[in-house]
């Protein structure tokens, strides 16, 4: 079949593919297969990272969906991974309850925070909203600050979670662990992909893109407003309740508005918009201190005094937020289209297609 | 009267910060949430500037003068100017990441974990029931004071004052009929830098300086919002209220709920009227 290039969908069918290039195809059996591969090959800290990146995506791909689709901005994320967290310690302390359970209580406690989070964005929309996303976040601080100290008589420890296991699968251990979250973030990325190519996805890229003339064209706002902050915040309740059994530890300084902001950082230089973008993005903030960590090794040591360190790695979340939103509003995602188009249309120097910006 | 001071005082130290974030809403309708990092980062300046040379006020003071000076504009013509036009939560998402920076530096720069400043501790007055005001309480109210009235002086009066207030009215307008938009907003940032300094020195003065501290900046973004977001008048009103039910709060209830307090009358305040006391309602962007 003939095809009008990669860019102009001609059908529904072509508009709905999702990796329209052939070469995207093997790209990505490609990196699945490396990943597959990987802990056979690296070192166990190497591995840690990575599953500390794929907690991270399985988040931001919740922010993303809200504010990158919905056009949504919420500061309350840290929140929804909190409600994730506390209840997988409750349900784990005082009732004992497996993984298989846990996990979907988590989900639904997710479901509802995200349902009463969302229901001040039928009234606001912009910067309200955001400041009203930023209330709900200390409410759920609040509540998990109250039950700590009351469980622990002692605010500053945490609470430990025991290491889960499926059946008679224990999930103990890095490489073990990498192969599920892996597992695991695989099966949310396809979701979100299909997410955007039905009708929701297209309702929350219609109200991100201008919210009246949706409403216009029959999307009830309401609902598919509450229906994404709900998506994003089963997503990140998820992505919280898979950390604390991970880590064995909840702790409430853990879910400050710090971390809510990494989550937006996540998806800014990631960009907007993209699921890739989440992917990228959660990879590049959680593995950023590391990195700064690997540069100052090599600095003088005059260069290390005190908290230096920790001190630039907070620093450059901001940074970066700025860097990205002043001179690449679309993040790592459009980067990487970039050179896309460059290597396809090689060896003519068309620019490649705008897409619009708002 | 002990209990009237101590609310007063931080009406004060919140008013200022709600005044600056409302100078800025209404200058390019945005939301500043660096607010309380450059009310603490001003302090530390103040104090560091202070300390380095041999307690001279007028150094201290135009040390925190030049800060905001520079500050202000630094962040208005490299960062604000460019995201004109953009999507609003850019806007909102750079001074988050502002605050961001201004944190990290507090730790690479002063390193100390807190700043305790130990000034004019000594009571000034003894109120008739055995309370007593510091020097630094007394002078966190005429300062105060005396900033609101310059800056109703301000728009009240000059020229430049009715510049700024065509161009938070219209900037569209306001230029074309001459007026330097440019310069007013900048303008509006150096204030809103100037007024977030001084309410770092004060609650530096009676507090303690730290990266924790810098959560004053949502208390003030709480009285901006009770009081209205476009409305000066109404930033004070907002901050007595916030320093009343959070001093209520501490007193009364449980210290642990006076973190989450300022949200809590922000969650009441957006259900029943969320323009704020004294907002204009068509400035609520609704659905």
């Amino acid at each position: 079949m003939a095809r009008a290039g990669y860019n102009l969908r001609t059908s529904y069918l072509e508009s709905n593919e999702v990796l329209r290039r052939p070469y995207q195809k093997v790209l990505v059996l490609f990196v699945l297969f490396t990943a597959l591969l990987l802990p056979a090959v690296s070192s166990n800290f190497f591995v840690h990272l990575l599953n500390l990146c794929f907690l991270a995506a399985i988040g931001a791909l919740g922010l993303m969906i809200l504010t990158g689709y919905c056009g949504q901005i919420s500061l309350g994320h840290a929140g929804f991974l909190a409600i994730g967290a506390y209840t997988t310690a409750i349900l784990t302390i005082h009732l004992k309850a497996p993984f298989i359970v846990v996990l979907p209580a988590a989900a639904i406690c997710g479901v509802i925070a995200g349902f009463i989070v969302g229901l001040p964005s039928l009234r606001f929309r912009g910067v309200y909203l955001a400041i009203s996303t930023l209330a709900m976040h200390y409410a759920i601080v609040f509540l998990a600050t109250t039950y700590q100290s009351n469980f622990t008589r002692s605010a500053s420890a945490g609470i430990t979670i025991p290491d889960p296991s499926i059946g008679p699968f224990l999930l103990k251990g890095d490489i073990t662990w990498y192969y599920f979250l892996l597992a695991f973030l695989t099966l949310v990325t396809i979701v979100c992909v299909n997410l955007m190519r039905t009708r929701p996805g297209r309702a929350w890229m219609a109200i991100r893109d201008r919210d009246i003339a949706a409403e216009a064209l029959g999307i009830n706002l309401a609902r598919y407003k509450l229906l994404a902050f709900v998506m994003s915040s089963t997503l990140a309740s998820i992505s919280g309740s898979l950390m604390a059994y991970y880590s064995n530890v909840v702790t409430v300084e853990a879910f400050t508005l710090d971390l809510a902001i990494v989550y937006i950082a996540m998806i800014i230089v990631g960009g907007m918009g993209s699921i890739l973008g989440a992917l990228m993005g959660a990879a590049f903030i959680t593995l950023l201190p590391y990195g700064i960590d690997t540069v100052f090794e090599f600095l003088p040591r005059s260069w290390r005094f005190g908290s230096s360190v920790f001190g630039v790695q907070v620093g450059a979340v901001g940074l970066f937020i700025i860097l990205f939103l002043l001179f690449e509003p679309r993040g790592l995602a459009e980067i990487w289209r970039r050179i896309e188009t460059y290597f396809e249309r090689w060896p003519f120097r068309y620019r490649p297609l705008e897409t619009v910006r708002r | 009267m002990e209990s009237a001071a101590t609310v007063l005082i931080s009406t004060c130290t919140y008013a200022l910060l709600a005044a600056g974030i409302v100078i800025l809403y209404k200058a390019g309708r945005v939301v500043n949430f660096a607010h309380g990092e450059l009310a603490i980062v001003g302090g530390f300046v103040f104090y560091s500037t202070g300390l380095m040379s041999d307690n001279s006020l007028v150094l201290a003071i135009l040390g925190a003068a030049v800060f905001s000076i520079v500050m202000g504009s630094i962040i208005y013509v490299t960062m604000m100017r460019r995201v004109v036009g953009e999507p609003f939560y850019v806007a909102i998402l750079i001074t988050i990441g502002i605050a961001i920076v201004l944190k990290s530096a507090i730790i690479v720069i002063w390193r100390a974990p807190r700043l305790t400043i130990d000034v004019g501790v000594t009571p000034a007055i003894r109120l008739p029931d055995g309370a007593t005001l510091s020097y630094m309480d007394l002078a966190s109210v005429l300062l105060t004071a005396a900033f609101f009235i310059c800056l109703f002086l301000f728009f009240r009066f000059t020229r430049l004052g009715i510049q700024f207030r065509g161009t938070a009215e219209n900037p569209l307008l306001a230029s074309q009929r001459g007026v330097n938009v440019n310069f007013v907003l900048s303008l509006a940032w150096v204030i809103a830098t100037l007024a977030a300094t001084l309410s770092g020195v004060l609650y530096g003065g009676r507090a303690f300086l730290s990266t924790e501290s810098a959560s004053i900046g949502l208390a003030g973004l709480t009285a901006a919002l009770v009081g209205g977001l476009d409305s000066l008048r109404g930033a004070v009103v907002g901050a007595f209220i916030v320093a009343l039910a959070q001093y209520l709060t501490v007193r009364l209830i449980d210290p642990v709920l006076s973190e989450a307090l300022p949200f809590l009358i922000l969650l009441l305040v957006m259900s029943i009227r969320p323009w704020g006391l004294f907002g204009t309602v068509e400035e609520l962007d609704r659905v």
